[in-house]
């Protein structure tokens, strides 16, 4: 296990370094000249430039500027955005919480309905339930998430009233921001309309939530239910059969935890796809998260904002899958000693 | 007394709108402690007669029989769940490949332990726990195995095949069967691991008089341990007797041929000589051929052969053949 836990290190090391490798590029490709689009400082005057060439290694070998653009990035330093003249690290700091937020919420929506209804499919093969949820699935699947969103808001909002169309929390709520994950910083703070403010807070992410997690859900649901099938036909259930074990205890035994397993595998992969549904999403709902701004900031041409929610949103997305291999392998015996493999 | 009583049990497989006669009437009876031996080529459907005796075929097989008694029980009479319920109570099975036979991500403790039902047990449920551990150590030490701790706590990957195959048999023990079926349980197998399995099997049926209907194509083996042979062919009885009979009298030209195939079995055969064998192969389930199946391949075939022949009793000696060897003894 330790040696399964140096290898993911190492891997998301040489990840991350290929990343920046990429961002670093990406201001040498932009147009305009390399050393504002890595610094933001459009203004600049000579003296200014000056100080930037030397702080950035300008006038060195590109390996000392990428050298010294990575000393940049570890101090935390991401430059300015150019539309706003603040520092991108800590709009991303601001922002990338109600992403994390909004995704895992999400996530979590797709995955507690998605697995087990594909696994009530599996189990009632070739029955009307099966095909009941495979064509609802089907449909899911190819409803385009811009379009639901609106519809959402169209239904819920504005005839029906109950949920609200945009933000995170209600303005009359002050809730102090310390993790930034809005949940967590309710339940910290020491406000006596805290269960209020949670219940505001869940009715405003429960509508964006439920509209990124649709398809996610769809594709967990033809995963869940080919890998419950796979599980089943398997020689090790006609033997538990022949064991004299119930057909539920069957199920529940032997049969979740494998085609857990291989579901679980496709969640990283999946993860990419949800953020992106994600970014999507905020901006209908105005979810003050990564995405919108991120969007925005290729309207407005802001290459340093581009760059540094680039390398933050990739970063999240590495963890999660991570995060997912760790579950894996605590799964999946087979794959805690295995000696080879990403 | 017949603990097991099957007359003529058909094994349909439904696919799409046609219906595939898999096995076709075949009839099998054992006696309490008796060890019998069921051969024929892969393909011949002894798997299928395994599992429908265990009910564990899923809805794409359907069985029917015309007796299908256990132990004074018609079995035909009760619902599937319970001719399940009865069946896996007193018979068990172990199949070939036993790493694939064993849930990979449970250890193989939990699994043995889940085996040991409750009727053994008791005291209260926080007792129970430590006797079924208790139980499974024991089982493993019924067949063989010293380190209990280690086994317990291994996953399948871990341990080697011949060592699943025993856990299996531990766990086949658990409910203490009457009756274990025995799916060719040397499958790719080292000979030795081979021998050890079957010397396990053979003591376990001399010590707890346990009944073991051994599946098989592997003639050699089945002169060592079984009593008494069924050969079957593409899923239709062929011949049943004494091991005895069928090697040294065998009345159906199939049975002839196997035995002429088998160095070992054939203990006739001059030195240097080759062996011979039936020319052509299996049928495969989409074009069996009418009437008795080995029509094609048979070098006694005429034309009665395209009506099933109906299997004939000379003494204990079952035969289904028109045209039996019986005479040319």
């Amino acid at each position: 296990m330790l040696i399964f836990t140096l290898r993911r290190i190492n891997l998301f090391i040489f990840t991350m370094l290929l990343l920046t490798l990429l961002s670093f590029s990406l201001s040498k490709l932009f147009p305009g000249d390399s050393l504002i689009n890595l610094s933001g400082q459009i203004n600049a005057t000579a003296e200014q430039r000056d100080v930037l060439a030397e702080a950035y290694s300008h006038n060195d070998s590109i390996i000392h500027q990428y050298w010294a653009y990575l000393t940049h990035l570890f101090d935390g330093d991401l430059g300015l955005s150019m539309a706003s003249h603040l520092p991108v690290s800590s709009e991303i700091m601001n922002l990338l919480p109600a992403t994390v937020e909004l995704s895992m919420v999400s996530l979590l929506i797709a995955m507690a309905i998605g697995i087990p209804v594909g696994f009530i499919a599996a189990v009632n093969h070739k029955k009307f339930t099966d095909n009941a949820i495979l064509s609802i699935a089907m449909i899911g699947y190819s409803v385009p998430v811009f379009w639901l969103g609106l519809l959402a808001i169209l239904v819920f909002s504005i005839q029906l009233g109950w949920l609200p169309s945009a933000g995170r929390i209600s303005l009359v709520y002050e809730i102090k921001a310390v993790t930034g994950i809005q949940f967590i910083d309710i339940l910290m703070s020491d406000n006596e309309y805290k269960w209020q403010a949670f219940q505001d807070a869940t009715a405003h992410i429960i509508m964006p939530a439920c509209v990124v997690a649709i398809a996610p859900m769809t594709i967990f649901i033809r995963l869940a239910r080919t890998s419950m099938m796979e599980v089943l036909d398997t020689s090790y259930i006609t033997a538990a059969k022949a064991k004299g074990l119930t057909f539920w205890q069957i199920i529940y035994r032997h049969a979740v935890r494998n085609a857990l397993i291989n579901v679980i595998r496709h969640v990283g992969l999946q993860f990419a796809n949800l953020v992106t549904l994600a970014m999507v999403t905020e901006v209908i709902f105005s979810w003050p998260g990564i995405g919108r701004w991120l969007i925005e900031s290729i309207f407005q041409r802001d290459y340093t904002a581009i760059q540094g929610g680039l390398i933050a949103l990739s970063s999240f997305i590495f963890i999660v899958h991570i995060v997912t291999d760790f579950i894996y392998a605590g799964l999946n015996p087979l794959a805690r000693d295995r000696k080879h493999g990403a | 007394m017949n603990i097991l009583d099957i007359r003529n049990l058909s094994i349909v497989l439904v696919s799409g709108n046609k219906r595939i006669l898999a096995v076709d009437r075949v009839s099998l009876s054992m006696k309490e402690g008796e060890l019998r031996g069921l051969v024929g080529e892969s393909g011949s459907g002894k798997s299928l007669l395994a599992q429908a005796i265990m009910g564990v075929l899923d809805e794409k097989w359907i069985v029917d029989a015309d007796r299908f008694h256990w132990r004074g029980t018609d079995l035909m009479r009760l619902s599937v769940a319970e001719r399940k319920k009865v069946i896996s109570k007193d018979v068990a099975i172990i199949f070939q490949e036993p790493m694939s036979c064993l849930d990979p991500t449970t250890t193989i403790g939990a699994q043995l332990e889940e085996a040991v039902d409750d009727e053994q047990l008791t005291g209260y449920f926080w007792q129970k726990k430590k006797q079924r551990k208790e139980a499974a150590i024991k089982l493993l030490h019924k067949v063989g195995i010293q380190k209990h701790t280690f086994c317990l706590k291994s996953y399948p990957h871990q341990l080697t095949e011949a060592l699943c195959q025993r856990v299996m048999i531990a766990m086949a023990l658990a409910r203490r069967p009457m009756l274990l079926i025995a799916d060719e349980p040397t499958a790719s197998m080292e000979s030795t691991n081979q021998s050890q399995i079957f010397r396990l099997l053979a003591s376990l049926n001399q010590l707890k008089n346990m009944s073991l209907l051994l599946i098989s194509h592997d003639l050699e083996n089945m002169t060592h341990w079984t009593n008494r042979i069924t050969v079957m062919y593409s899923g239709q009885f062929v011949e049943a007797g004494t091991t005895k009979q069928i090697f040294s009298t065998p009345f159906h030209p199939y049975t002839r041929a196997l035995v002429d195939s088998s160095p070992y079995a054939n203990s006739k055969l001059e030195p240097k000589s080759y062996l011979s064998a039936l020319p052509g192969s299996i049928p495969i389930l989409q074009h069996l051929p009418i009437g008795c199946r080995l029509g094609p391949r048979c070098p006694r075939a005429q034309q009665a052969c395209v009506d099933a022949p109906k299997a004939k009793n000379h003494h204990g000696h079952l035969v289904s053949c028109h045209f039996s060897l019986k005479e040319t003894y």
